[in-house]
């Protein structure tokens, strides 16, 4: 990963973004590695703090995928 | 419990304008249940001062601990090896907590991260309301148990005024009138005859500022 390229880190529910995530992987579709995933049983799971300790991490953006 | 908010972020912010290692102390009672100053408003709070700090290229170093209670001597002792490591104190109790902890930690600035609002209850999740005013002689046997001083805006003690308006107060359709909830209790209880008792003017002398209570065991022998 490149430093101008954004990091993006993405908080995915395991039953659907991940299965999406997970399914592009086994048809070998491409999606760009800047996209880091972390994977929640739900994302209501999510706590602001999540979102916080990612920007602090050095993330420039987080998506919440479910 | 007590119930509280908390401050503007911008507000907290600029208390600590010039630190360089803050430690933000929680509370684990009432202000952990109203979700205003408990563990995770902590943790919450001492992530966004590193990150809006961060983004004006300075460093910040936010200590995060929570304390079983603020109200308590014993627990606040329990930071006493913590506290000279720090520039300030940002305290996320009522305002009984921060008082006692300025008090104990007197040569450190102690900042208030919550507005305090009131006594009261959890109506359902997220949302409490007003139910004392800790008035010192308390009417609620006459009233059906609801307190007129705390729930009716005016504090009528002979309710209900002439801006009562089909159940709710001249003030606000959201506002209940306190003396129609209390007409309606006592009915229930069948003690509607107590809301023809004149409650003569209320003993705001028992008001004693600033409270003190002294438990009778605990009284010194004369």
């Amino acid at each position: 990963m490149g430093d101008s390229e954004p990091k993006v880190v993405a908080f995915c529910c395991t039953y659907c973004a991940y299965a999406a995530a997970d399914l592009a992987g086994a048809m070998r579709l491409q999606y760009s590695p800047n996209v880091r995933i972390i994977k929640l049983l739900c994302t209501g799971k999510v706590e602001p703090l999540y979102l916080l300790k990612a920007f602090e991490a050095g993330a420039d953006a987080v998506m919440v995928v479910g | 419990m007590i119930v509280a908010e908390r401050k503007p972020f911008e507000e907290i912010k600029a208390m600590i304008e010039g630190c360089k290692k803050v430690l933000i102390v929680g509370c684990g009672e009432c202000v952990s249940v109203c979700m205003a100053g408990g563990e995770k408003e902590v943790q919450i709070l001492a992530s966004q001062l590193r990150l809006a700090f961060e983004e004006e290229g300075k460093k910040l170093e936010a200590g995060e601990t929570t304390l079983e209670r603020q109200c308590d001597k014993e627990y606040l002792e329990e930071i006493k090896d913590k506290v000279d490591d720090y520039d300030a104190v940002i305290s996320m109790a009522c305002g009984a907590g921060v008082q006692f902890l300025a008090e104990m930690y007197d040569s450190k600035p102690v900042y208030p991260a919550l507005n305090t609002q009131f006594i009261g209850v959890a109506e359902r999740e997220g949302e409490w309301s007003e139910r004392c005013r800790a008035c010192s002689d308390c009417v609620l046997a006459e009233t059906g148990g609801i307190c007129p001083v705390a729930i009716c805006p005016k504090g009528l003690l002979n309710g209900p005024c002439g801006g009562t308006n089909d159940g709710k107060c001249e003030l606000s359709k959201e506002k209940d009138c306190a003396w129609t909830l209390i007409y309606n209790r006592l009915d229930k209880l069948g003690k509607l005859d107590n809301i023809r008792k004149i409650f003569p003017a209320k003993k705001y002398s028992v008001q004693t500022t600033p409270g003190r209570r002294i438990h009778e065991a605990f009284k010194e022998k004369e």
